[in-house]
């Protein structure tokens, strides 16, 4: 899943049709001045300015300004641009017109196991998350569109009357095929309003989340991904994501401040057994990480590095359960090598390490590792007789 | 017994060298449980025609390679089940081509990265059609004793332990792939193994869920329980749950989910595979699976590491009720031949050589010549002649001998374009023929009359020198013997236009003052030649050779100084010919004497 910021996503809703208010995404307040002097809108309508970055309470961060002329725009983005939020330096802000407006509303379309999901309501804002029951749904098999007949009783359903249930009925036709023809996994627009200089629908904020996996298809999608969790990649963090796309298999890393428990398991599915051990015996993880798929040996001596690099850690856990085809001996080489290196650099002081693992060349790989205790290593081997977690178990004795 | 995957399986195999490494695999299997490969056919465009070798026991068998599903299908008409190894952009097209063909009822999908709405077409397209789709980023399905599909099980001896080679009686289906092979392990250590596992991806919307295998499951007698490994995501497990639950089921349900570490970690933050993602409203949390796991009835671990013994207990109340008898373990299982090197390396095979060296050896990490890394050669300030010395006469020669060599080398270079090998060359070149094939036509010129007399002038010289003769008597020895005295005479040059380039080379050896009994051997000959004839002079081959033999080297290598300093002109010609772009050349017909009979009648064939 790969969320998309305001900027781009409105973009795309555009391109499917969807009317949106002009908004101009900048990186200066001298740009934004440049752009005020051809941009009409930028003069005749109240504007808004939001931080344009991966931040949940903008609002409550004072990263939202609204109802501004020009110049307070122009102020209201100098002062944004470059202020430090946690780890995310604000490098960009959107610009966007006010669109006057009295009715608000709900329209999203989400991905369902049989296909989509198609949600409306005639309420919008805040008030639509403490009126769920008054969402209308239409599901649809994946692969099927929705006829203008369906459209119009799904909005006549959530209680739309007359000229505007036609233009509602409209406006998610429009939001379903930008869902469907942009592999799109997530589309809300809250609020929809309706524009009182027109009468139009107009979509007044975006939260587009698409599938990354289909980015091959779609040559136009020439915008960055943003982090999902509220604050940017880390150093190292983008290091690991770089090797991940150079390499077959694959190497994971997400680090977790204030953690002593460092985590370097196998497997998509064992690692997140091995986290779930770890809380449930009380040690709080300084990271996430895993290694899948035979990937090369010196992708996993990096991940090493960064995993050893960690502050403040007591354990490492090597985990892993029975490898189908990565081969034990191998990324287990790489991961002796980032040990090693680890340890040349001064790091690795009073760190146990505990080691269990299984898969193909498994006797060669364990007994390697069980060779680091006589370079000083305070290292703990076990093989497939040991349960997958009980390393953890272990480790986190008290 | 088994679900999706029996003994009846027929497997083509869409994709490349996946694929292929996925039939290794799967014929490994096939060697343990004594029964034919699987595997009938792959379909990999740019392979069509051609075959894949696929190791079985000891031999090899072909496995065809065709352009379609369809030509596979007609080819092989027992094929039932496909397996997808396509790249994530074209895996929806190769799916729905497998899908589409009347023959094929299950396909699994091993490809990973494949978007959400083509996995979902799939699985819409296969349950349209009444068939089975597998996947995406599905490890594979294995069936103890009858059928594998794909790597899931991992190597041969991981098969063995886990007694994959003969039935148990519980079913396993997870999303993970390495934990798949986890849970068949344990379900051998703690009970008496699997009947089917099943890796379903841990995808969003894997195309087959956990409740179609199940009630396959409930309908298969050979299983008594089956064990499920979710993940926090979608609501798999709760569908799962809501199964068990709504009527008496006659398997039993074990089941952990993982992602309680979800709710220790910073909002938004996600591990693991891409399904793993929780809903907007909290649904879809390891805790609400796991609750409804539960409250279904089923048998939930708190922990992974609680999980074995869970499965043993299942067990124990199987045997205790009747249900399962203990297992009889076969009394010998095949073991997967070794290959040779595997074999060496546990001293069991003697191999006679085919070759023997004695000079070189590059198996570390940089070659060694007669033992020496290259590396420290260059980094001590050894040169090409001391890498010559080692290569060809084993021995690390002095520095004034590796300036001997480099003089002669540099002396022997090339001889402008008109002598046969530097115009062989320049001909081929000028033909358009590359250059290994062109300088080769250059060194093949090398040879009694060209360049290629210096081993036979060293020879006869050491020959003179080893039986102390007489200039005379070893004119007359040769004269009787042999011939004209190799190394001796020059087409061009004479006494009166003395050869400059065996004039520095003497006057160079002679200025070092060392033992030099072979040239001034050869000295002396040409002084009793050169006086019958003008043109009867030491040339450059006869005194190479002379200093050649008395630096030591063995006569036998002496041409190769010539060869190897001479390539160097015929590797320039060629490059010089190519930058001028050179036309192809013929001979003028005023160049040839035509000598053959004048044109005549053909008399008629008899």
């Amino acid at each position: 899943m790969a969320k998309v910021l305001e900027g781009p996503g409105m973009g795309l809703m555009k391109k499917w049709g969807i009317h949106v208010p002009h908004y101009a995404v900048v990186t200066s307040a001298d740009e934004l001045s440049k752009l005020g002097h051809v941009n009409e809108w930028m003069k005749q309508t109240k504007l808004v300015v939001k931080a344009h970055e991966a931040l949940g309470s903008r609002f409550k961060l004072g990263l939202v300004k609204v109802g501004l002329d020009l110049n307070s725009a122009v102020a209201a983005t100098k002062e944004m641009i470059g202020r430090q939020v946690g780890s995310i330096t604000i490098s960009q802000v959107i610009v966007s017109e006010m669109v006057p407006h009295k009715e608000e509303y709900y329209c999203a379309v989400k991905s369902t196991r049989e296909g989509s999901e198609i949600l409306v309501a005639n309420c919008g804002g805040i008030e639509v998350e403490s009126n769920w029951e008054r969402v209308k749904r239409l599901c649809l098999d994946v692969g099927q569109g929705p006829s203008p007949e369906q459209l119009e009783k799904l909005a006549k359903d959530a209680g739309f009357t007359g000229s505007i249930a036609k233009k509602m009925a409209d406006f998610a036709g429009k939001m379903f095929a930008c869902f469907d023809n942009e592999d799109a996994q997530y589309l809300e627009v809250n609020p929809v309003v309706t524009r009182e200089s027109d009468g139009e629908l107009v979509a007044l904020d975006a939260v587009t989340l698409l599938d990354g996996d289909a980015k091959f298809r779609h040559p136009d999608w020439n915008f960055q991904f943003a982090a999902e969790f509220g604050r940017a990649y880390s150093k190292d963090e983008v290091a690991v994501m770089a090797v991940d796309s150079k390499i077959k298999g694959s190497v994971k890393f997400i680090e977790i401040p204030g953690g002593d428990t460092a985590m370097l398991p196998a497997g998509g599915g064992a690692s997140v057994y091995y986290s779930d051990a770890v809380v449930a015996r009380g040690g709080k993880l300084a990271n996430y990480a895993e290694y899948s798929g035979d990937p090369p040996d010196w992708a996993v001596e990096v991940l090493t590095e960064k995993v050893c690099s960690l502050p403040g850690i007591k354990n490492i856990i090597v985990g892993g359960a029975i490898a189908n085809f990565t081969d034990v001996k191998k990324t287990f080489g790489g991961i002796i090598n980032g040990f090693r290196k680890a340890k040349g650099d001064g790091k690795l002081k009073g760190v146990k390490i505990w080691v269990r693992r299984g898969g193909p060349r498994e006797k060669e790989g364990l007994d390697a590792m069980r060779a680091l205790k006589d370079e000083g290593f305070d290292i703990h081997v076990f093989d497939r007789n040991t349960p997958l977690t009980d390393i953890v178990d272990k480790a986190l004795q008290k | 017994m088994s679900i999706l995957a029996n003994k009846d399986t027929r497997v083509v195999i869409q994709g490349g060298a996946a694929g292929v490494n996925a039939a290794r695999r799967m014929a490994e299997f096939c060697y343990l449980i004594k029964r034919p490969l699987n595997v009938e056919a792959f379909v990999y465009p740019p392979d069509a025609g051609k075959t894949n070798e696929i190791p079985y026991g000891s031999g090899l068998i072909a496995i065809p390679i065709y352009k379609t599903i369809a030509e596979a299908t007609k080819h092989h008409p027992t094929i039932n089940t496909s397996l997808v190894y396509i790249g994530a952009d074209r895996a929806m097209k190769g799916g729905m081509e497998a899908l589409d063909d009347s023959h094929i009822k299950v396909v699994s999908m091993i490809t990973e990265g494949v978007p959400e709405k083509d996995a979902k077409l799939l699985g819409a397209h296969a349950r349209k059609l009444g068939k089975v789709f597998n996947g995406p980023s599905s490890i594979g399905i294995i069936s103890a004793g009858a059928c594998r599909l794909g790597v899931i099980g991992g190597a041969f001896d991981n098969l063995v332990l886990s007694k994959l080679y003969r039935e148990g009686s519980f079913g396993v289906i997870t999303k993970s792939g390495g934990l798949s092979n986890e849970i068949i392990w344990i379900c051998s250590q703690f009970a008496d193994g699997i009947t089917t596992a099943i890796g379903i991806g841990g995808d969003a919307y894997p195309g087959t869920d956990y409740v179609s295998y199940l009630e396959m499951f409930e309908h298969d007698p050979q299983t008594k329980a089956v064990v499920i490994v979710g993940e926090m995501g979608g609501d798999l497990e709760e569908r799962a749950a809501e199964w068990y639950g709504a009527k008496k089921r006659r398997v039993k349900l074990i089941g952990v989910v993982s992602g309680f570490c979800q709710e220790s970690l910073p909002k938004g933050m996600k591990f693991g595979h891409a399904g793993a993602k929780e809903g907007m409203k909290g649904e879809g949390s390891a805790r609400s699976k796991s609750d409804a796991l539960k409250k279904s009835g089923a048998l939930v671990p708190a922990t992974f590491g609680a999980l074995g013994p869970a499965i043993k207990e299942t067990y124990q109340d199987l045997l205790k009720s009747g249900q399962v008898k203990e297992p009889i373990e076969p009394a010998v299982l095949p073991r997967l031949p070794k290959s040779i090197e595997e074999a060496m390396k546990a001293d069991e095979v003697m191999v006679a050589p085919l070759i023997r060296t004695t000079i070189s050896d590059d198996r570390g990490d940089e070659p060694c010549y007669d033992g020496y890394p290259a590396s420290e050669l260059i980094n001590k300030g050894y040169e090409i002649p001391h890498v010559i010395g080692l290569l060809w006469d084993k021995r690390l020669i002095s520095k004034q001998e590796a300036e001997i060599i480099k003089r002669i080398m540099m002396l022997s270079a090339d001889h402008g374009p008109c002598v046969s090998g530097a115009y062989a060359t320049i001909l081929a070149a000028c033909a358009g023929i590359g250059l290994s094939q062109a300088v080769a036509a250059g060194l093949i010129m090398i040879g009694p009359r060209f360049g290629g007399a210096v081993t036979d002038a060293g020879r006869w010289f050491k020959y003179a020198v080893d039986n102390m003769m007489g200039v005379d008597e070893f004119l007359a020895y040769m004269k009787k013997n042999v011939g004209p005295v190799p190394g001796i005479g020059h087409r061009v040059k004479s006494l009166r236009n003395p050869d400059k380039r065996v004039k520095e080379l003497v006057g160079y050896v002679k200025s070092l003052h060392i033992k030099t009994p072979c040239l001034d051997f050869a000295l002396a000959v040409e002084q009793v030649t050169a006086a019958k004839k003008d043109n009867l002079i030491l040339n450059v081959d006869g005194t190479m050779a002379a200093v050649l033999v008395d630096l030591g080297f063995p006569v036998d290598s002496l041409n190769g100084f010539f060869i190897l300093s001479r390539t160097i002109g015929l590797i320039g010609h060629w490059v010089d010919q190519k930058r001028q772009d050179s036309r192809l050349i013929r001979l003028f017909d005023y160049l040839v004497n035509y000598a053959a009979p004048k044109r005549r009648e053909v008399p008629p064939l008899k």
